[in-house]
């Protein structure tokens, strides 16, 4: 069953509006978008032989949060004292190869995309480059969208930043 | 047959500072150019990793027969890989015959190591056994015995697998010294000991190993500010002045140490469940229990750069939370650059609600995108970055925090036990410890 090109339409603009808010570091806005049950993960990934199975680890996570903790890691930002974060770091967040997929409710949309975050700090050109697989269940409330479960998969089994202190 | 010989000399100019530490440090005075440097750096790899006991991994990482994960010593790829019986040993991930890496897995099961790039194969005893055409292009000379994978010596403590690359040194139990005492707070929280949760964090950063490790080996100090959003957020049970309150111990010439924090009035084992508590009651002795009854937060450092830290953390400001531990090796892999491991150890007795709950505390709090692992890696980077300079490379750090506190002479674990827990006794033994490695020839 397609999802109605209208519905994808919207969903898209909603996650590059998502992006926005992230790269504008308007993280009270940015946290309204999930939902009050929604989840946020990113599971570790390992290098593997390529017949042993998968290469993520789904019970190991580097973000595993839900709407509370999340909001926690918000208000920090908020505070004086965040010095990962002072002075900010410039990101870009790039989302492409949208594909929309129906949920398991009739609410509920799959959204897979691929990410590419740009991140740089202080006054040096280095920049971390941070790729990945994610995957998102969006919800329609109130005529509206909400974020109810958000999965990243980054593209390294050994993260090539000194820390995530945003969001991807 | 020898692995590693410390050949490297160091220039007159390096050698005349470590030599001037000798007398520096325990005066409270450290090189700044120790923390980022590339000559320090590469006489670090035969003089320190080439020598100590060095961390490799937790044996419930290797628990059936088999299986291997990779890690390091210095630049040294090894295997770690528990046998056909059981037995755990280390081997240098290389191929004798050109050297190429026989195992590109960083973690998996097997029975055999096969090169990829003319066949030999060996068991993951290390034992050479298949060498294609043998009898054709060798005409049966070469004798396989001779050409075993470089075996590592390895020695473990309550679960927890060192490995050392040099086979005069003196066996892990002599190595520690007494800091097993130490370790048993963290390793022995019931009869079978810890496990770890899942597979560790890794991430590299542009810092100095030693940095982290003194972190760890108990600066207290750092905390109030470079974590001070926790204070702001709630999160902490200690205001900033009773947080102080502990004391720090460390093992004299051997350079392991550990921060133990206090808060008044926190009941007993605060943030353990009834199960690992009791249990507790039987794996500790009387005066572990006396003394670990009363510690908030236990932050340690192994010489050189294993740490581990061990803290009631609640994920909601307020609520009663649990305990969480993290192992971390702080690994070298360039002047001014590691790469991390970050495991979340959990007891292996307690049950699965609490494992699952100190390992949601742990990545919250610590981890690459942990609150407070954040902080510490911002703060490390830019000071790595500074104390490279041409001006900095000349200027001492003061190292004088409590050089004049007296040890508690009543405490009853080994080592040297000085009241409070913020002061830098520990890091002015790490330090000492540290130099005269870096002298012996």
């Amino acid at each position: 069953m397609g999802v109605d090109p209208a519905i994808k339409a919207e969903i898209e603009e909603f996650l590059l509006h998502e992006a926005e808010l992230l790269d504008e570091r308007r993280f009270e806005e940015w946290i309204e978008l999930f939902a009050e049950d929604a989840r946020y993960e990113a599971p570790m990934r390992v290098t593997k032989a390529r017949d042993a199975g998968p290469d993520i680890v789904e019970e190991s996570k580097i973000f595993s949060d839900n709407r509370e903790t999340l909001y926690i890691r918000v208000q920090r930002l908020g505070t004086e004292f965040a010095w990962a974060e002072d002075p900010p770091s410039r990101t870009r967040h790039f989302v492409t190869n949208i594909r929309v997929q129906p949920g398991d409710k009739e609410n509920e949309y799959r959204v897979r995309c691929n990410l590419l975050v740009y991140r740089n700090r202080g006054d040096t050109p280095d920049y971390d480059l941070l790729s990945a697989d994610r995957q998102d269940i969006v919800r329609r409330v109130d005529g509206g969208w909400k974020i109810a479960y958000r999965r990243i998969v980054l593209d390294q089994s050994t993260v090539g930043s000194h820390n995530l202190s945003i969001f991807l | 047959m020898q692995v590693l010989k410390g050949r490297r000399q160091p220039s007159p100019e390096v050698r005349s500072m470590l030599e001037a530490m000798v007398d520096m440090v325990p005066q409270g005075r450290v090189p700044a150019r120790i923390f980022n440097d590339p000559e320090v750096f590469e006489l670090e790899q035969e003089r320190i990793f080439g020598r100590c006991w060095v961390f490799l991994a937790h044996e419930s990482e290797i628990p059936s027969p088999g299986d291997y994960v990779l890690r390091y010593i210095a630049n040294n790829s090894i295997i770690v890989v528990r046998d056909e019986e059981g037995k755990v040993r280390a081997h240098l991930n290389m191929c004798r015959h050109r050297g190429n890496q026989v195992c590109k897995a960083e973690m998996g099961n097997a029975s055999h190591f096969r090169c990829s790039y003319h066949g030999w194969t060996y068991k993951n005893t290390g034992e050479l056994i298949g060498v294609p055409y043998w009898n054709e292009v060798y005409h049966r000379r070469l004798d396989k015995a001779e050409w075993a994978l470089v075996p590592v010596r390895v020695e473990t403590y309550n679960g927890l697998i060192f490995g050392n690359l040099d086979p005069d040194a003196p066996s892990l139990e002599e190595y520690l010294g007494g800091f097993q005492w130490y370790l048993d707070f963290y390793l022995k929280p019931g009869p079978n000991g810890t496990e770890v949760y899942g597979t560790p964090d890794k991430w590299v950063a542009d810092t100095d190993w030693k940095i982290c490790a003194e972190n760890f080996a108990g600066d207290g100090y750092h905390t109030p500010v470079a974590h001070a959003f926790g204070f702001e957020l709630g999160y902490f049970p200690s205001s900033a002045r009773t947080h102080f309150e502990g004391v720090a111990v460390h093992i004299p010439g051997k350079g392991h140490a550990i921060g133990l924090g206090r808060t008044p009035g926190m009941p007993p084992f605060f943030g353990f469940p009834p199960e690992v508590v009791e249990a507790m009651q039987q794996t500790l002795t009387p005066e572990q229990v006396q003394v670990f009854s009363q510690v908030r937060t236990a932050v340690c450092t192994v010489f050189p750069n294993l740490s581990i830290l061990l803290q009631p953390f609640s994920r909601i400001p307020g609520q009663p939370g649990v305990r969480f531990v993290t192992m971390r090796l702080w690994h070298p892999i360039g002047p001014g650059r590691i790469q991390m491991w970050s495991w979340c150890i959990v007891p292996k007795d307690a049950p699965q609600w609490y494992k699952d709950e100190s390992y949601l505390a742990y990545t919250l709090a610590f981890g690459a995108a942990g609150m407070f692992e954040q902080d510490d890696f911002e703060n490390w980077t830019n000071l790595t970055r500074q104390v490279k300079s041409t001006l900095a490379r000349d200027l001492v750090f003061p190292y004088e925090m409590g050089m004049d506190l007296e040890p508690d002479p009543t405490f009853p674990g080994p080592g040297v036990a000085v009241p409070p827990y913020v002061h830098e006794t520990n890091f002015r033994n790490m330090w000492s410890t540290w130099a005269k490695y870096m002298l012996r020839d």
